[in-house]
């Protein structure tokens, strides 16, 4: 056999010219929830691939449709995780939606640019949102996605840590907590439960005060900025000597590695609890039973294969994976907020499972994110039994 | 190109008024390709008919729009099935997507032809029921672009393609009306011939497929799986003849040449195989006590051939570890080369190495890289010919050895496609390949279903032409 063209069998990277990398397979469409959602090739990853693509070579002028298929993409990134080219297809969509805000393009709602600008300002943020804090722990704040919860309104996270820290003395790995700007203003009770699953396996938790908004926000959105709060960040979680930073949110833990490129290591909350093999919670008896469901940016943007089983047979509850458990709840960070007609369809068809459980069952949907938690808290609207939503973090804690 | 009738846009909203019709260049801009992505061809509307009713009322109004019209499915199709060749509209059936009856008792499915692959697999599942056709784009491509191909799969060597699973099909044809061809018990229906056969493959040049029957059979209860390394071709072929007809009739057999590995083993992908080797994979499925006894005859019978790195598994995982080269192979295509091309030829088992040699000299002659697998039970050859369509006369090169191959492959008595189709990326070499009489029949038989070609024009034959 002649090897004569062998060589030239490099693999390149898939960077160099990532509008091209794309084949046009179209593996990608089933995973897509707006393809499923509305049949149109545009509207699936291939299709918006195409539309770029076709626009960067000038065969089509950019205009309110191409903004349009642009703005339908929830960013699940289910297509990433399909793909046999590889294609960057989240790298892609963030230049695209920084491109179209930079241009003007962007049909960003005003009050999402607000909060955009606002979490940019984490302890203003956090003051501000203290009547909030206030009133959802007195169950004064309806709103569809406000799950309920009991946030502590006045100590913050890295308070506490330190209290808790000095009380039980752990000496085991050392990890640094990515607190949020979402979840410390108002759901600051999952970084509770986090920091108390964490020193109770003998782990030591450090936040870092400096830690700012990991960026997700203005990634999702088109949002200029990331550059400097990814810069923040670096210096926040680089100054400090831990074995890993950890998080308690898909989102923002995807958004943090970007910008620490593993140094020092971020990883998810239940990957490292996994790795250490957590406490056992005492077994729950009754019908209480916990459908996992898989934030996307774990699975696809992570890349992480799901939450580990002996973190999930430590909460001591029945539990198995939601149907369907790695496709789009369609919270997509803001989607809900910016296409509240396709995400509630989305929703509605992933949780119709929810409808039909053997009767007497008493479901808990528990899952990785708080964003997500938002979203499934809507499935109220129609799903006709009472379900509860809990973040996987808060079936460990041993204050429950 | 023909021009639609100037009014045609209002006379397809007349007919639709719960689907959508797209008509802006950013709607239709994504419509211009297949799965080959680098032939793009315009499109004037996309109509996406929200079911089978709807569609039934669109076709009976196409006639009058003087556009030529194309079904699409999922759009996977790598030979130009579903693209706008002669302009015109595209008829996209992502929303026929019910399954509407699996009925366990009589084995059979009834489905609409935008179901995907992979959703009906998912559905069958738990009932115990296996529909064998399995194309590697089961992801996301359709059962009607199964059906309008043939499609076939890694384990059609022992289950046989599309064509050998279905019962019954109903279609739609130029005129409006609905025929059935068969049904749930298969054979002819109310035919005197047993019409749904030539429907079978017709590329969507007959009708609109519908719904469909589906022959479903038992899960397969146990699989093993085999790979074998081989350091010359011809150690090879011979596995690949003896494991074809070795009586526990294995599922699958599969080569992967030195340069597909080579491809994978310079990949994050890479699984640690020898290079300069040729590889084999096989299945053998079926009851336990049956398959178990099997395993050491197989094993024996790949070392005898010429092999000493023989492995295999029926656990799940090292199952999938021992697919994992062949699996990667498709995908690490783009991620080497902007564009590639896959033939699609058929060949006598027994002609392996001379057309690889022929393929390796014509490649390697013209500069072009190229890796080879094969569908080996069915001798279904797929060389994938890489090039940059930006790199001025990459493109002309590909299409110059497809042609060469071509003939050749005619030449020793095989034939262009084996699931691939030959859309109107490989209509080109049908006149050649079939002679002026062939091509005259062929012609002339479907013509009474598509008098003036309106129905995807410019493929299985260029010169079927709207006009
Ligand atoms: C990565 C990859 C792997 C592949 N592997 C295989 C493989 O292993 N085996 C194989 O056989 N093929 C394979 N293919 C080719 C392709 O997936 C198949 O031909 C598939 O059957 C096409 O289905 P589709 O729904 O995408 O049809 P499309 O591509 O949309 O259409 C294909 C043809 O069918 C016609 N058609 C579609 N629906 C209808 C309908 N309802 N009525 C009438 N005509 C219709 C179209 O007009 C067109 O001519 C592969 C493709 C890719 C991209
Ligand atoms: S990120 Fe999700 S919504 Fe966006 S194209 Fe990919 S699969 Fe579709
Ligand atoms: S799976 Fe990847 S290569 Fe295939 S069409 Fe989608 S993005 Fe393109």
């Amino acid at each position: 056999m002649s090897g004569a063209t062998i060589e030239a069998l490099e693999l390149k990277s898939q960077m160099d010219d990532p509008l091209r990398a794309c084949v046009h397979c179209g593996l990608c469409l089933e995973v897509c929830p707006t393809y499923k959602l509305t049949g149109e090739e545009g509207n699936s990853p291939r299709g918006r691939l195409h539309l770029w693509r076709s626009i960067d070579e000038k065969r089509l002028p950019e205009d309110d449709d191409t903004d349009f298929y642009t703005s339908e993409c929830v960013g699940c990134l289910a297509c990433e995780s399909v793909c046999p080219a590889n294609v960057p297809y989240a790298h892609l969509l963030e230049k695209e939606r920084l491109r179209q805000y930079e241009r003007g393009r962007s049909k960003t709602d005003w009050k999402v640019r607000l909060a955009g600008r606002a979490v940019k300002q984490p302890s203003l943020f956090n003051l501000a949102l203290t009547p909030a804090r206030l009133l959802r722990r007195s169950n004064l704040l309806p709103h569809p996605m406000l799950f309920p919860g009991k946030p502590p309104v006045m100590e913050s996270s890295a308070a506490y840590a330190k209290r808790l820290m000095a009380q039980k003395q752990p000496d085991g790995p050392t990890v640094a907590l990515l607190t949020g700007c979402l979840m410390e203003a108002l759901f600051r009770e999952i970084n509770f439960a986090t920091i108390r699953v964490l020193i109770e396996n003998n782990v030591r938790v450090l936040i870092p005060d400096s830690q700012g908004c990991c960026g997700a926000f203005h990634e999702h959105t088109g949002m200029p900025g990331t550059d400097k709060l990814f810069e923040n960040n670096r210096t926040a979680f680089r100054g400090i000597n831990v074995d890993r930073v950890v998080t308690n949110s898909a989102g923002c833990g995807l958004a943090l590695s970007k910008a620490l490129q593993n140094k020092p290591k971020v990883q998810d909350i239940f990957g490292f609890l996994g790795e250490l093999g957590p406490k056992q919670r005492p077994r729950q008896e009754g019908t209480q039973k916990v459908y996992v469901d898989l934030p996307c940016h774990l699975v696809h943007g992570q890349k992480v294969e799901g939450i580990p089983p002996n973190v999930l047979n430590a909460t001591g509850y029945d539990w198995e994976l939601a149907p369907c458990a790695k496709d789009c709840c369609g919270s997509g960070g803001v989607y809900n907020i910016q296409k509240p007609e396709n995400a509630r369809e989305i929703l509605k068809r992933k949780s119709d499972f929810l409808n039909h459980l053997p009767s007497g069952v008493q479901p808990i949907l528990a899952t990785a994110n708080h964003v997500c938690m938002m979203q499934w808290h809507t499935a109220r609207a129609f799903i006709k039994s009472p379900f509860q939503v809990k973040h996987i973090i808060q079936l460990l804690d041993p204050a429950l | 190109m023909v021009s639609p009738t100037p009014s045609y846009k209002s006379t397809l909203q007349r007919a639709m008024s719960r689907g959508q019709l797209l008509t802006r260049p950013a709607q239709l801009v994504p419509y211009e390709a297949d799965g080959l992505g680098y032939k793009r061809y315009p499109v004037e509307l996309v109509a996406i008919p929200a079911d089978v009713e709807e569609l039934q009322s669109l076709l009976k109004v196409l006639k009058e729009t003087n556009a030529p019209f194309v079904i699409r499915g999922a759009g996977t199709s790598l030979s130009g099935g579903p693209v706008a060749a002669q302009g015109g509209i595209i008829i996209h059936l992502s929303k026929l997507r019910k399954i509407e009856e699996i009925n366990p008792r009589d084995r059979f499915a009834l489905v609409q032809s935008g179901v995907v692959l992979n959703e009906l697999e998912a559905a069958l599942e738990p009932h115990g029921l296996y529909y064998p056709p399995d194309p590697s784009s089961g992801l996301s491509c359709t059962l009607g672009g199964n059906v309008a191909t043939n499609a076939g799969g890694i384990h059609c060597f022992r289950y046989g393609v599309t064509g050998n699973y279905i019962l019954g099909l109903e279609a739609i044809l130029l005129d409006g009306s609905i025929v059935q061809f068969g049904g749930p018990a298969g054979g002819r229906g109310d035919w005197r011939e047993d019409w749904k056969r030539l429907f079978v493959g017709s590329e969507g040049t007959l009708g609109v497929f519908t719904r469909f029957w589906l022959r479903l059979i038992a899960r397969p209860e146990k699989v093993w799986t085999f790979r074998a390394m081989y350091p010359d071709i011809n150690s090879a072929s011979e596995a690949i003849r003896q494991l074809a007809r070795h009586p526990s009739y294995p599922a699958a057999i599969e080569f992967m040449d030195p340069r597909s590995i080579d491809m994978v083993e310079n990949s994050p992908m890479s699984v640690g195989l020898p290079r300069n080797a040729y590889m084999i994979l096989t299945e053998i499925d079926g009851p336990p006590e049956l398959v178990d006894a099997r395993v050491g005859p197989i094993a024996q019978l790949l070392r005898n051939c010429g092999s000493d790195d023989v492995s295999y598994s029926d656990q799940a995982n090292q199952r999938q570890a021992l697919w994992k080269a062949r699996k990667a192979q498709g995908g690490l295509l783009g991620q080497v080369s902007p564009d590639f091309v896959v033939q699609d030829a058929v060949i006598p088992k027994s002609r392996l190495n001379e057309i690889l040699n022929f393929i390796y000299e014509k490649a390697d002659a013209a500069g072009i890289a190229v890796t080879t697998i094969m569908h080996a039970g069915d001798g279904n050859l797929h060389p994938d010919f890489l090039f940059d369509q930006n790199k001025p006369g990459e493109l002309e090169k590909v299409e110059q050895i497809g042609k060469e191959l071509m003939k050749k492959v005619s030449e020793i008595g095989g034939t262009l496609s084996g699931e691939h189709g030959i859309g109107n990326d490989k209509a080109a070499y049908m006149a050649s390949h079939l002679g002026p009489l062939g091509q005259a029949i062929q012609m002339a038989i479907p013509r009474p279903f598509n008098t003036r070609s309106q129905l995807n024009p410019m493929k299985v034959f260029p010169e079927r032409r709207y006009a």
